[in-house]
């Protein structure tokens, strides 16, 4: 069961720098061959400034730039091998462009333990991650739901 | 076609109603080697996802997609749709767990039009099934659209 006292604690920053190459290899990874996201000349005969931001490049910002995350889930108090994903929510705030250094600052905003049938329980917790640019810019808000089941069960 | 440095005018905000749909997109039957590749990607490499002895041990009975190619499945599609900087808002619940030789279909509906923030403004709902019509994923989605005039 995760430690309820957690709940609105934040974690150090950590920052990530967008890569061109990162967005095309989870474009591809996807399935997705459009050219806008395979190199910037391909991007610009399309209109954009550069290679966009491939919509659920988030995730990326959050596995490879907070590469403590799982240390910082195991303080909450919960066993990371037993988390299930319930949501994914993102708001783009601001143009995120290609050599732009993000700083995430991840929060645990809300979580509840519910009580199943014969004595087991599963951690409900919502986890924000508030991301700026260089400039100090808000840029995009992360939110995920996960569920994580107690042993046992 | 007029140009804009961010996002260019692909669909105009006149030309959605509401009721329409998008266009739906059919991925290719799920394979463990797109789930090898989509850990090195994102960086998220839970075994779960890429090692079946893993699966088995913990009874799920085998390896499960990430919920997260299953988004961005959906993401293609609307990023085919509206482009990708168009987006102002997207969110998904994960429903089912998909495995491996599922064929995932996108769709999706546009539910309202408003103006917010100086811009027309389009949102919409979005799901993923599976070829028995399994919902895997279902969430919503807000873009700006440009206008015509």
């Amino acid at each position: 069961m995760f430690d309820k006292s957690k709940i609105g604690q934040s974690f150090p920053p950590f920052t990530i720098e967008v890569e061109r190459g990162k967005i095309r290899e989870l474009a591809l990874a996807i399935g997705d061959d459009n050219p806008i996201y395979q190199s910037r000349e391909a991007a610009q005969a399309a209109g954009y400034a550069d290679v966009p931001l491939f919509p659920t490049a988030p995730t990326m910002f959050t596995f490879w730039g907070n590469t403590k995350m799982g240390g910082q889930l195991v303080s909450l108090g919960i066993n990371v091998m037993r988390i299930l994903h319930g949501e994914e929510e993102y708001e783009y705030l601001a143009p995120i462009n290609p050599g732009d250094t993000l700083t995430g600052v991840m929060t645990l905003v809300d979580g509840k333990t519910r009580q199943g049938q014969g004595g087991s329980s599963m951690d409900i917790l919502t986890i924000e991650i508030r991301y700026t640019n260089q400039n100090g810019q808000p840029v995009l808000n992360a939110r995920e739901m996960i569920v994580v089941r107690e042993e046992g069960v | 076609m007029t140009t804009n440095a961010q996002a260019p005018a692909k669909l105009y905000y006149e030309d959605v109603q509401v009721g329409d749909a998008l266009p739906k997109l059919v991925k290719p039957a799920l394979a463990h080697i797109q789930l090898v590749r989509y850990a090195g990607a994102s960086g998220d490499f839970n075994p779960l996802h890429t090692d079946p002895k893993f699966g088995e041990m913990i009874g799920i009975g085998g390896i499960i997609s990430h919920g997260m190619l299953i988004m961005g499945f959906v993401g293609q599609m609307l990023s085919d749709y509206v482009g990708p900087t168009a987006l102002r808002k997207f969110d998904v619940r994960f429903r089912g767990m998909t495995r491996l030789d599922h064929v995932i279909t996108c769709t999706g509906t546009i539910t309202e039009k408003y103006e917010a923030d100086g811009e027309g403004r389009i949102a919409g709902k979005v799901q993923a099934a599976d070829q028995d019509g399994d919902v895997k994923v279902s969430g919503t989605f807000v873009a700006a659209l440009p206008r015509r005039s």
